[in-house]
């Protein structure tokens, strides 16, 4: 009863967010009666949404099996938590609350924007003509409201236990927000070409918005390449798998996009690219929902299969992108700025890395779709791994910080004066090289590549600390936000490059008592216990690792049995110092009652993250300054 | 307005060029980073370089898997034809004969040295293109 008042709520949601979409299109949207009257409509569907949502999440949080998706998903014995966060482990539920989070993104923008924002209805009707598409999906194909009547089952199939970390319950969440946040933009590029008028700066009005969701989209990243680290057994922190890489193509957009938008929002001479890549951005992201929801790429990651889905999102996707790329011609000559890009300018540089994004975005859609496309021609099933990836990705972000630090030298609309004397860069040119030639020489670092990055890296971080000092000694203005972004872009370089230079690994075979060394630590193998778990067992090991200063720790890698789905998990254990996590994780028993054993140690890896971290807090701060500037 | 007509010719021409050549090397980096995947009873239908990754999937057979200290080996069959892997390291917990693999390595005298043992998150996965008729 109560699960179909919530269906019903959705439905008359979905039916007035239509009516939000055919009124910003048939009316007036310059009056300010019908954009009060749209900005209403929007609010209340928006609320009536939120609620069957939350009646939803009440439903499971009581152990209503009588509805399907709870029942297939959640289990009595979970705690609350996971009872909620049950909601978004598998197709039905994520895809609900995605939708949530697409109509949110429009609340907040329609709640903030003051009603004679220029663009502000049309914009609200784009958000609601693709909140209805995807509410539509939600319906049709993968109704979450379905219910088993009237023998509701006495409890759930639980919730898949590598699925049960605090983490990957709020993984989907932030990376769905950071999806969907893109939609604010999105909707301002639609409703600029709809309106035709060169002169409002709708750059500006987005720029805090994409922002925010670029922040999001890469916390989001993160958490999932650090949950995949310490959950799944591996030690990596990115595959390259199909679900990895269609969450990096939008962001690789949305980096791109959030530079040409803060030269854009200055002047409009980046215009072509804002508008084009506002379009791409949010295209990637619902491109990533079908990937994952339709099941035609072979993933760890994705959802069942189910080709209706597919085709109903595919088809969906193409008529949004063939729309907006039709709008896009018809407007080309306004989007044309009276300013030329001044060679060598702030802008240039800007383009420049934007078409090497691009060039990134196009090899990974490739590497993606590749295998699809091989085996309809030559029917003959391939992959496409690392290596590909990482032979175009090193090269081409290698390139790319060169641009990047002309682009500090340079100046908005004018051409970079190169002065060799008394330049910033020769100072941290000079000093890059020094650290560079100590790590190869006292170091062991040697491969080519790694030797390229650091200095890379270091040249990055070293020119944006001088321009730190230039701010704080000589009060000169700098965006202070970017410059703490780029250093997390320096340090993630260097991370990665290390990390894939000194990290090693190895299986040993040991038993009870014995002590094995690898790499100056003595690994002793201590003693084994059994433990009961609230819904599983375990096998427990406890290894006494001492390193070459004689410091001693224990880790306790572990083997579980969940009880409800009789799965096998691994868990490692992790000890974490400065420069690398030594990663401990147990196989099986042989019959002679040994064990394997798998060791890594990873470095920098913590690095890697902390770089991430870097550019989500810059994000999130100049996302605060804008906002400030704005209000 | 010539001037302005050449200049806009040469750099339509520029934009052309550099793209067909970025495209180039990147398809190129592509083709040579393919991991082709194979059934064991393919793998010897051609000649596979030994500096080749490949991918092989199928069913480990049942009895097939034998310990050495760290080292597993075992046989993947697709029930028509079959072949020998060696692997140093952990195997998935998925793992077990009978059930479906996949392995990432060389092939070396007609035994695959994996690199990656792979089982699938749903235990009701079956390689591709395998059909079982038992």
């Amino acid at each position: 009863m109560i699960i179909e008042a919530a269906q019903f709520l959705t439905i008359l949601a979905t039916g007035l967010f239509f009516l939000c979409f055919t009124f910003s299109i048939f009316f007036d949207v310059n009056d300010i009666n019908i954009i009060k009257l749209i900005s209403r409509i929007y609010s209340h569907s928006f609320f009536l949404f939120l609620s069957s949502f939350l009646i939803y999440v009440w439903l499971a949080i009581n152990d209503n099996f009588s509805v399907l998706y709870i029942a297939q998903h959640s289990n009595t014995n979970l705690p609350v938590f996971y009872k909620i966060s049950s909601i978004w482990s598998a197709h039905e539920g994520s895809m609900f609350l995605w939708i949530i989070f697409l109509s949110l993104w429009g609340a907040i923008y329609n709640f903030s924007a003051n009603n004679n924002e220029p663009l502000k209805a049309r914009t609200i009707g784009v958000i609601s003509i693709t909140t209805v598409g995807f509410l539509l999906f939600l319906l049709l194909t993968s109704n979450p409201f379905e219910t088993i009547l009237p023998l509701p089952p006495e409890n759930g199939a639980d919730i898949n236990p590598v699925l049960q970390d605090p983490l990957l319950a709020i993984h989907p969440p932030t990376l769905y927000l950071g999806y969907v946040g893109f939609v604010i933009a999105f909707g301002q590029a639609i409703a600029f070409l709809i309106e035709g008028n060169s002169s409002i700066n709708w750059e500006k009005q987005v720029r805090f918005w994409s922002i925010i969701a670029w922040s999001f989209l890469t916390l989001g990243i993160t958490l999932g390449s650090w949950w995949a680290y310490y959950e799944l057994g591996w030690g990596g922190y990115w595959f390259w798998d199909p679900v990895e890489n269609v969450a990096l193509m939008p962001w690789l957009a949305a980096t791109a996009f959030i530079h040409s938008l803060s030269a854009s929002s200055k002047s409009s001479i980046l215009r072509i690219w804002t508008i084009l890549l506002s379009i791409l951005v949010f295209s990637l992201s619902l491109f990533g929902a079908f990937i994952v929801r339709s099941g035609i790429i072979d993933s760890v990651h994705s959802f069942a299969n189910d080709p209706e889905r597919g085709l109903y999102l595919l088809a969906f996707i193409g008529i949004l992108v063939m729309t907006s790329l039709i709008l896009f011609s018809y407007r080309f000559k306004i989007l044309f700025s009276n300013k030329r890009i001044v060679s060598l300018s702030k802008e240039s540089f800007i383009s420049i890395n934007n078409i090497f994004f691009g060039a990134l975005i196009f090899s990974t859609m490739l590497g993606v779709m590749y295998p699809l496309i091989y085996e309809f021609i030559y029917d003959q099933k391939i992959s496409v791994g690392a290596p590909f990836y990482n032979a175009i990705f090193a090269p081409i972000t290698l390139l790319a910080c060169l641009f990047l630090l002309f682009s500090i030298e340079s100046k908005w609309q004018s051409k970079l004066k190169i002065t060799f004397l008394n330049n910033p860069l020769i100072i941290s040119f000079i000093f890059s090289l020094f650290i560079t030639f100590i790590a190869f020489k006292f170091y062991a670092v040697s491969r080519a590549w790694t030797l390229v990055s650091l200095f890379l890296g270091l040249l990055i971080i070293s020119r944006y600390i001088l321009v730190i000092y230039a701010y704080l000694f000589h009060s000169k203005f700098v965006n202070i936000y970017s410059v703490l972004a780029h250093i997390g872009l320096g340090l993630l370089i260097i991370s990665i490059a290390l990390n894939n230079d000194f990290s090693s690994e190895r299986a040993l075979n040991i038993k009870i008592n014995e002590t094995e060394t690898y790499k100056n630590h003595e690994i002793t193998f201590n003693n084994l216990q059994l433990i009961e778990g609230p819904n599983y067992e375990s096998v427990k090991a406890d290894f006494i690792i001492e390193n070459k200063k004689g410091n001693k720790f224990s880790l306790n890698p572990e083997k579980r049995k969940y009880f409800v789905r009789g799965q096998i998990t691994t868990e490692t254990a992790i000890h974490t110092s400065v420069l690398k996590d030594i990663y401990l994780t147990i196989g099986d028993q042989l019959d002679d009652g040994s064990w394997i054993v798998n060791v890594q140690f990873n470095y920098f890896i913590r690095w890697i993250w902390f770089s991430a971290t870097l550019m989500i807090i810059s994000g999130l701060f100049l996302a605060r300054s804008l906002n400030r500037v704005h209000s | 307005m010539k001037s302005i007509r050449r200049k806009r010719l040469q750099t339509v021409l520029l934009i052309l060029v550099t793209s067909a050549l970025g495209s180039f090397l990147i398809i190129r980096a592509l083709d040579s980073n393919l991991d082709f995947f194979y059934t064991p009873s393919e793998i010897y239908l051609e000649e596979i370089p030994e500096n080749k990754r490949i991918k092989i999937g199928g069913m480990v057979l049942e009895n097939s898997v034998v310990r050495e200290k760290t080292k597993i080996s075992f046989i993947i069959t697709d029930y028509q034809g079959s072949i020998n892997v060696e692997f140093d390291g952990i195997v998935p917990d998925l793992f077990k004969e009978g059930s479906g693999v996949v392995v990432l390595g060389y092939l070396q005298e007609k035994t695959v040295i994996a690199e990656e043992v792979l089982a699938k998150h749903d235990e009701n996965y079956m390689p591709p293109s395998i059909d079982i008729d038992k």
